[in-house]
């Protein structure tokens, strides 16, 4: 982000929605638990080809996952 | 860099096994080397035994890379800013020892520089986990 701050995102909704932990979509995505845990609480924003993954995985667009407005 | 495709999870196991034999190798070449320097056939194996810690240094890069390798982008993010950091403060500890030296202090030999190195590692990454976790 220009500002420094990181995008919000529907992470945690999206994996409650499906049953999921935070372990489970580690194993989907074959990433680490903290990796998730980043991308939850907005300490680290994904590249282009893990936000694809991360749509792909629950059926929607990036932008349905990720919104970049405050 | 690719992406991980083997599961991220047993990196770090692979890791600490890779670095602890590195490190085992590093300590026991240190060990050896003023033995096999005194007692060298010739002064070429000499030159050899005198060079034979560094072997050990060039595998912990290849160990370094396949961890690279293996993580996912968030964690080989951490892992290479950390890097980057305490390689820095290592660094700037050798060149200010290297001065002080000069003013009086022992002098220490060249394979103190890598333990060094290490040290600064381990306390960065400490700290990084610390101020991470804070920040959760």
């Amino acid at each position: 982000m220009p500002n420094g701050e990181a995008m919000k995102n529907k992470l945690p909704e999206l994996r409650a929605e499906r049953d999921m932990t935070q372990g489970d979509l580690a194993d989907a995505l074959n990433v680490s638990r903290q990796t998730v845990n980043a991308l939850e609480t907005g300490r680290y924003d994904p590249s282009l080809p893990l936000a694809f993954a991360i749509a792909r995985l629950f059926k929607c667009k990036i932008e349905d996952v990720f919104n970049d407005r405050k | 860099m690719q992406a991980a495709t083997a599961p991220v999870k047993f990196a770090g196991r692979l890791y600490v096994l890779e670095c602890a034999i590195v490190m085992g190798l590093y300590v026991a070449a240190v060990w050896a080397r003023p033995w096999l320097v005194a007692h060298a056939a010739t002064p070429e194996l000499g030159t050899a035994a005198k060079v034979l810690p560094a072997l050990p240094i060039w595998l912990m890069l290849v160990s370094v890379w396949r961890y690279c390798n293996r993580i996912d982008e968030f964690e080989r993010h951490k892992f290479l800013v950390t890097l980057a950091i305490s390689f820095g403060i290592g660094s700037c500890a050798i060149v200010t020892y290297a001065f002080l030296m000069d003013a009086g202090l022992p002098p220490l030999a060249i394979t103190w520089a890598w333990p060094t190195l290490a040290v600064s590692w381990a306390l960065t990454t400490a700290i990084m986990q610390i101020a991470d976790h804070a920040k959760r």
